[in-house]
């Protein structure tokens, strides 16, 4: 296997070059979309020199949905990294403990019969996340915070609760009506067409919680792919490195899903991606997921904003779309390398 | 024991259902029909057919409807429910003993046709898109049922008001008009339904009336450049709709307040109330006019052959 230990320069250019590519994103995402502003007055729009139907779109429309793209980009990247870290397990995804389950009940009672009971669609993120913490005490409190925390008893309950949150889905979903259907039929697929950017502020906030915790830990991180009793005996502390990664992780994942429904693939694929492109040393994987992820969801978006003009496409259908052969492809070239060493 | 209702819509059938609701189903063509005896034990799956029932006056010949029927209907509560818009029950349904199943096709229901006819049930599928194809399926349903007179009597009057409505509003400035079907998806009314010839009788441009979907998924951006005059919203969302399209400063229809929540389904059911949903969309399009026109006031006050009510709004 090639050992690419991150050095502080390599690690600075990635990085740099990383930003950059989300920039250059984010710039395209500003300037697209189907009502075919000029790119002055996205510039005007941006720096509060117009009014009118361009401070509308580019400022209400476009940028909290360009920022909310990177959040919840970064953020299930991150979270993906963590968890096949954390699990030693090339499947995992961010969705893979079940955090996603709850989440998903939560925000789709909501869509339902929220306006059987009076309760706006705007209390979906606010239902979703609450989902997603209660999935995430279940998920602790079945596995045992306290103690050992056991790998498998995670990913069994996550699949198990994965399991019984669709059937729960499924049984709501035949309960509701056409309209209802659309939005929780949407919601399933990821969607970031009602972002705002008070939402953009707490995924942000969490996302950098996530960071904060998991950057101090990645070295950790890179002697657990050794096993958990080697990592140990080198001195890593490793139910507590998992305690704080699993929660700071689930809270990540619950917030990103608790605004854009299930967005599928960036959290699998960006990662691994990450290992096939850069190596195996988690001081960079996480920090370079984070800007991954973001760049590529806001490309995703954008794509999803302006492939049929006037048109709304999920996003989670094109970050299939387009992650799936792209990462075949990688796979093809790199597999041996990094997943078959010898 | 009762029959069992086996419910059973999954998700793919959800998604199938909606994408053939996208791409528009076949129309099945409202010919003549053969003199048959009318129905006397008959079952609706879809609450607009359920509606026009009602209105006809005969509701008493109802032995089965679907679940959304139920619950626009309470006055049907007693009535057995023969399952959901995709999911009905064959079981529950036989069990009820109907001469006459009538249905609109979305894709679980079309498939349930062919099952139904195997057994012997007489089915009718209704698909009303144009303003006049739902007429005709009033005047149709009511020939089925033994109500043939007042289903006249229900299209004429719902023509005579259109009527009325047209020259009252003949030489008023047409304001940029949406309708908004779903806030988030969002939905609006496109072009060549019913709905959109009633925005047009209104004295109303439908901006959306060049898509070529009855009821497209557009996107925010797409609408905002549209800058909407008048937004009629008929989401069921609870949040007030002048709140929610507040944030688009730029909005026309934001700025001199001319936005208008539409008690959902009153406006968008192909049932048999499209006078009054012609009424409520002249209202709030061109309300002063309306209040000031002698001639609709008379038009108006014309007895009707029954007040009907399209359900109950949320």
């Amino acid at each position: 296997m090639r050992r690419r230990v991150a050095s502080p320069r390599r690690l600075a250019g990635i990085l740099l070059v990383l930003l950059g590519l989300l920039l250059v994103t984010a710039i395209v995402g500003l300037a697209s979309g189907p009502s075919g502003l000029e790119p002055r007055e996205v510039v005007n729009a941006l720096l509060g020199r117009s009014a009118g139907p361009a401070a509308d779109i580019v400022l209400r429309i476009r940028l909290p949905r360009v920022a909310l793209a990177a959040l919840v980009g970064g953020s299930l990247s991150v979270a993906g990294v963590l968890f096949q870290a954390l699990l030693r397990n090339p499947l995992a995804d961010p969705f893979v403990l079940g955090i996603s389950g709850g989440a998903a009940l939560g925000g789709i009672l909501v869509l339902a019969f929220g306006s059987a009971l009076g309760v706006a669609q705007s209390a979906v993120p606010w239902a979703a996340f609450a989902g997603a913490l209660a999935a995430t005490m279940l998920l602790f409190g079945v596995t045992g915070f306290g103690g050992r925390v056991s790998t498998t008893g995670l990913l069994l309950t996550g699949v198990v609760f994965n399991a019984f949150a669709s059937a729960a889905i499924v049984f709501i979903a035949s309960l509701a009506g056409l309209a209802e259907g659309a939005s929780i039929f949407l919601w399933l697929i990821g969607n970031l067409s009602a972002g705002d950017l008070r939402m953009a502020g707490w995924v942000a906030a969490l996302l950098a919680g996530g960071l904060a915790c998991a950057l101090p830990l990645a070295r950790g991180l890179n002697l657990l792919a050794l096993g958990e009793e080697q990592a140990g005996q080198l001195g890593v502390d490793v139910e507590r490195h998992k305690r704080i990664l699993l929660l700071a992780t689930s809270l990540m994942v619950g917030a990103a899903v608790a605004v854009s429904g299930l967005v599928g693939f960036v959290g699998l694929i960006i990662p691994h991606l990450l290992r096939l492109l850069l190596g195996p040393d988690h001081r960079l994987l996480v920090p370079a997921s984070a800007l991954a992820g973001a760049a590529f969801l806001v490309l995703c978006d954008t794509a999803a904003r302006t492939l049929l003009p006037g048109r709304e496409l999920p996003v989670g259908a094109i970050t299939a779309l387009l992650g799936g052969p792209l990462f075949l492809f990688l796979l093809r070239r790199h597999h041996r390398s990094v997943y078959a060493p010898g | 024991m009762g029959p069992r209702i086996r419910r059973r819509l999954a998700l793919p059938v959800l998604a199938a259902s909606l994408l053939v609701a996208a791409a528009g189903p076949p129309r099945t063509s409202v010919a003549a029909e053969p003199a048959k005896p009318a129905a006397r034990r008959i079952v609706s799956l879809n609450p607009s057919l359920t509606a026009i029932l009602v209105a006809l006056g005969v509701g008493d010949r109802l032995v089965g409807v679907d679940v959304w029927s139920h619950r626009q209907h309470p006055d049907l509560a007693a009535l057995p429910t023969v399952g959901g818009l995709y999911n009905p029950s064959i079981e529950a349904l036989v069990s009820v003993r109907p001469d006459l199943v009538v249905f609109v096709p979305s894709a679980e229901q079309r498939e349930f046709q062919a099952r139904l006819s195997e057994l012997g049930v007489r089915v009718e599928a209704f698909d009303p898109l144009r303003f006049d194809e739902v007429l005709a399926s009033i005047e149709r349903l009511g020939r089925l049922a033994g109500a043939e007179e007042r289903a006249r009597g229900r299209t004429a009057r719902i023509r005579a008001v259109r009527g009325s409505i047209e020259r009252a509003l003949d030489g008023q400035p047409r304001p940029r008009t949406v309708l908004i079907l779903q806030r988030d998806p969002l939905f609006v009314v496109g072009g060549g339904n019913f709905i959109d010839e009633m925005l047009t009788s209104v004295g109303a441009a439908n901006v959306a009336a060049g898509w070529t979907e009855p009821y497209p998924r557009v996107s925010l951006e797409w609408l905002v450049a549209q800058a909407p005059e008048v937004i009629l919203d008929s989401s069921r969302d609870a949040q007030p709709p002048e709140r929610y399209w507040a944030r688009f400063e730029s909005l026309p229809a934001v700025a001199t307040g001319r936005i208008v929540r539409l008690p959902a389904g009153t406006a968008t059911l192909p049932g048999p109330a499209l006078d009054e949903a012609l009424l409520l969309l002249a209202r709030s399009v061109h309300g002063d006019v309306v209040r000031a026109d002698d001639r609709l006031r008379s038009t108006l006050a014309a007895p009707a052959p029954k007040p009907i009510s399209a359900g109950p709004t949320p």
